[in-house]
């Protein structure tokens, strides 16, 4: 039976534009016009998912013994947040990297790491979920190592592609195990596997757990799998730091989303406790340290920990409503999140520092974008109306929620720990709005940002309100994904 | 009229147009003001279409009127769901007035003028909004938004000292409305299953909230009254008042006291009371004492103060205590009187600030010991002072004594001779605002500052307090005019507690 590719097509896509885009560098030489080819691309590939959002979804592919690609609701939706994470990171660097050498090779990967998301997001097999990974995570080493002169640059590439590649050995090495456990690499086929399996403690499952939890935790930038994170973030070019934040670092909770979720389902008392410890741990942490950054960047990454802390309840509460939610806060995330680097990379692309102490004033020099990171900071402190606040909530409430349930009392803790790191954040969200708007800079020379990045912040903060306000119709497709994803959560 | 018309959602799109207007007014100062008064005096007309089309008579009296119920997101329950009663409508008109008087207070402000009057009107919409929603989670986003434009108003245009102040308020209350998040929560999620279905509508969640377990039911409650204490705020809670009141500017701390307390005292008749009653009689003593634990303390806080408007600040604790002490009898005319303080309070207390804040503009400070004998200086501003004190300290004739009558009334009836203590506080309150009045603008002229060049109240510093005078004596004078609306919504709230 011949392979039905349909399901591949907005992966394809992407894949030819980045390999045309070398060519193409040929005659248009300067990186504004290599952006402009790679939003085509990008807004094609987005063509096709939403034409098969709209028009029913096309067969799953693969044979008939071996499942590789799902195009479901599920898959579909963080494609097209991938895509749109892409396509402000591509706008952003339109004038970002004007002047540095490989632009053709920048937007190339670009494309491959987004190409490698949305494999990640499709994949129903543990084999096609690795070679997603790895193509996502080798396009993201290069690109982190683009400014390969600049030194913070090169030694934060040397940091993530030591720590990535161990991680990959890690989740590899869990992969094996499962395989050698249940003789299947099929995500639902290990499922039934393991609860075929007599219920007693199995060690080989149970180090499975961790290697995989420790594997895919890099990615996510778990506590204490973090350390990496605010080095490689200061690090990278900024719209790049924005890609790992708001792209990468989602493909790491649809891994943990698809492992734990639907692969372990079955072995979901053994890890539960767990995840609820580290889902803790991790927005304590990357709160309490994002008290004392002094560096925007840095700021952002440790507050990307906490937000990944408040994702992880998904896990540790495994019902249908906390996947619900962690998805809908996965997409407010990275537009709030994304766009506040978008918003840094406009500023360093006008020569302004990337100390917090460098935005001073900032309300006056440049008052849009000003008001768009106010906007985006508050959003990530969980203010109402807008987005984050919406997918706070809906994240502690399922904590509540599944609390009820017995024997499951202690997630309300859940919930608690969450809102008192909300109360906490806001510290340091507001300490940058105050230097923005209430402090006296060294001057009150105006900023003038160029078009591209204008239009990066502008996409961002258009979705941050937009669904903060309405938020029906994305929470619909959330509460769709997380159906497509665990059929059998209650 | 109105009886399809969304008036409650034009009064809050209104300002919030004018606010959006206004901050894109940029640097024309002049027109931003314009926009400012425009818009707030639309506000204001639509709040008084609102209060004239109130109706009285029974049994649409008790009811919420004006209602507009529209599904936000129907999966979790949550609902666009504005509608006032008696109490609410009376917080109504007095937040488009004073937002309205206070911007035209403002009129002199000349530093990024644009953003502040947007701000006002933000605040506006935020402050209507919590006094107009039905629904648990509108009324919480409406009770957050109110917090950012404040938070600037005292963090940009504040005092020496606003960076500290402006932070302080911003944490110390978020964390409470965080508590009260909380108490939220809890009471959705055990509500929701005894209604059949998920819901935050206020309304409905009061009808089934008797069932819900004792001990879970206190735990909510705490939360919640915690939540609304501290905006009130009282004593324990209230340390972040003076600092922010001291070091916001005038027209902030017009409305910080004037409306952002009373959201608080709102909180507690419109969802403690009301949707707790068995717990609030439990608690009545308790309730009872934190009131006069902040009348007796605020009063002897006022005694201490150098600073005018730090005196006032304090006297606002010792005024919200006496609406928690009406609150606390449980009574008709005591839960009443408590609203109609609040009312009165908000009237009163708007005068005060800004003549607080006229002092420190003219003669350059507001330490008591630094004035002295300024009344033939300016007249109008002394007179207004007193006046404002006289109503603060209950002169029959003006609002003051209509409502702490009435209070210590109820109280008697409740608490027997109890009562002495608020009483005995009143003697305080007269006497720190007779010392404060005598050692400031009366006995020989001061000749520690420069009286030379001390300019009297400007036109729109004078239209305001005018207008604000003439209802303190109005209403003094007919307090029906304002009790008729409250008395209907009364027995509505209290329907459990008897």
């Amino acid at each position: 039976m011949a392979l039905d590719y349909s399901a591949l097509y907005p992966v394809l896509v992407m894949v030819i534009f980045a390999a045309a885009l070398p060519a193409v560098n040929l005659v248009a030489k300067s990186s504004r016009s290599l952006a402009g080819v790679s939003v085509v691309g990008i807004l094609s590939s987005m063509g096709f998912v939403i034409y098969y959002m709209l028009n029913g979804y096309p067969a799953m592919m693969g044979g008939e013994t071996v499942l590789l690609l799902r195009l479901d609701v599920f898959a579909a939706l963080f494609a097209l947040v991938f895509q749109f994470v892409a396509l402000y990171v591509v706008l952003a660097s339109a004038r970002y990297i004007e002047k540095d050498r490989h632009q053709a090779e920048y937007f190339s990967l670009i494309m491959l790491a987004t190409s490698g998301m949305i494999v990640v997001a499709m994949a129903v097999d543990l084999i096609s979920l690795f070679v997603g990974l790895e193509t996502a995570s080798l396009s993201s080493y290069a690109l982190v190592a683009f400014r390969k002169r600049d030194k913070r640059g090169a030694e934060a590439a040397v940091k993530y592609l030591v720590i990535g590649g161990m991680s990959s050995a890690l989740s590899l090495y869990g992969i094996s195990l499962l395989y050698g456990i249940t003789g299947t690499t099929n995500l639902e086929g290990i499922n039934s596997g393991l609860a075929a399996m007599s219920s007693g403690l199995n060690p080989a499952a149970w180090l499975a757990i961790a290697m995989l939890l420790a594997g895919f935790g890099f990615k996510v930038a778990i506590v204490p799998f973090h350390q990496w994170a605010p080095d490689v973030y200061e690090g990278a070019p900024t719209p790049i730091s924005g890609l790992l934040a708001a792209g990468s670092k989602k493909m790491g909770m649809v891994l943990l989303f698809k492992v734990f979720l639907v692969a372990l389902i079955a072995l979901k008392a053994d890890w539960q406790i767990l995840a609820a410890i580290l889902a803790i741990l991790t927005m304590t942490i990357g709160n309490v340290v994002a008290l004392q950054q002094t560096n925007i960047k840095r700021m952002l990454a440790y507050s990307s920990i906490g937000q990944a802390g408040y994702m992880i309840i998904a896990i540790a509460v495994a019902s249908q409503f906390a996947v619900e939610s962690s998805i809908f806060h996965i997409i407010t995330h990275a537009f709030m999140k994304g766009g506040a680097f978008m918003v840094v990379a406009a500023l360093s692309y006008v020569a302004l520092g990337e100390s917090i102490a460098d935005y001073k004033g900032l309300g006056r020099r440049a008052p849009l974008v000003a008001l768009s990171m106010g906007i985006f900071l508050f959003a990530l402190a969980g203010i109402p109306p807008l987005s984050g606040f919406w997918s706070k909530v809906f994240l502690f409430s399922s904590a509540i929620d599944a609390s009820q349930v017995v024997d499951q009392g202690w997630m309300v803790w859940l919930a608690i720990a969450g809102i008192l790191n909300s109360a906490l954040s806001l510290y340091y969200y507001a300490r940058v709005v105050k230097y923005m708007f209430v402090d006296d800079g060294p001057t009150t020379e105006r900023l003038k940002i160029p078009l591209s990045l204008s239009a990066a912040i502008a996409i961002c903060l258009v979705a941050t309100i937009a669904i903060g306000i309405w938020p029906e119709p994305v929470i619909d497709l959330c509460e769709q994904a997380a159906r497509a994803l665990v059929p059998l959560l209650g | 009229m109105f009886e399809n018309f969304p008036i409650l959602s034009l009064l809050l799109i209104v300002p919030l147009i004018g606010s959006m207007m206004t901050f894109a007014a940029g640097k024309h100062a002049k027109a931003a003001r314009y926009l400012a008064l425009v818009f707030s005096g639309i506000t204001l007309v639509i709040a008084t279409l609102i209060i004239m089309n109130f109706s009285l008579s029974a049994p649409l009296g008790t009811e919420f009127q004006f209602d507009e119920a529209y599904d936000w997101v129907p999966m979790l329950g949550i609902s666009y769901h504005l509608g006032v009663d008696g109490i609410s409508m009376l917080m109504v008109f007095l937040s488009a007035l004073l937002v309205f008087l206070a911007i035209l207070f403002s009129w002199d402000v000349e530093e990024r003028t644009s953003s502040y009057m947007g701000l006002m009107l933000l605040l506006d919409v935020g402050v209507l909004g919590v006094f107009t929603a039905l629904d648990y989670f509108l009324f919480y986003i409406f009770w957050e938004v109110v917090l950012i434009p404040m938070y600037f108003l005292i963090a940009i245009w504040g005092g020496p000292s606003r960076a500290y102040a402006s932070i302080k308020f911003f944490i110390y209350t978020h964390v409470a409305s965080l508590f009260m998040l909380l108490g939220i929560f809890a009471l959705y999620f055990t509500a929701s299953p005894l209604l059949g279905a998920p819901s935050f509508d206020m309304i409905e969640i009061a009808s089934v909230s008797g069932d819900i377990g004792h001990a879970l039911q206190l735990i909510i409650y705490a939360a919640l009254f915690f939540g609304f204490i501290v905006k009130m705020p009282m004593v324990p809670f209230h340390t972040w008042l003076p600092d922010a009141h001291v070091q916001a500017p005038t027209a902030g701390s017009v409305l910080l006291a004037g409306l952002l307390l009373k959201m608080g005292s709102y909180g507690i008749i419109r969802i403690c009371v009301f949707t707790f009653p068995d717990i609030t009689v439990e608690a009545q003593v308790l309730i009872a004492i934190i009131g006069v634990l902040s009348i007796v303390y605020g009063a002897f806080a006022c005694l201490a103060q150098t600073d005018l408007k730090k005196m006032v600040a304090y006297s606002s604790i010792s005024h919200m205590g006496i609406v928690l002490l009406g609150i606390a009898t449980l009574t008709d005319l005591g839960m009443a009187a408590a609203v109609f303080q609040m009312f009165a309070h908000g009237l009163i207390t708007a005068v005060l600030f800004m003549t607080c804040g006229m002092f420190q503009h003219k003669a350059g400070t507001r330490e008591i010991p630094l004035l002295g004998g300024l009344a033939p200086k300016v007249p109008v501003l002394s007179t207004v002072m007193m006046i404002g004190f006289m109503a603060s300290l209950g002169l029959p004739g003006l609002v003051g004594f209509v409502a702490e009558f009435s209070v210590f009334t109820a109280t008697y009836d409740f608490f027997d001779l109890w009562v002495i203590v608020p009483i005995a506080s009143v003697a305080l309150t007269a006497a720190y605002y007779i010392w404060a009045m005598q050692r400031s603008i009366f006995g020989s002229l001061t000749t520690k500052i420069d009286t030379e060049h001390i300019h009297d109240a400007y036109w729109f510093e004078t239209v305001p307090l005018a207008v604000l005078i003439g209802l303190i004596a109005l209403f003094g004078i007919y307090p029906r005019l304002v009790m008729d609306i409250i008395v209907p919504s009364i027995p509505r709230i209290l329907t459990g507690v008897i």
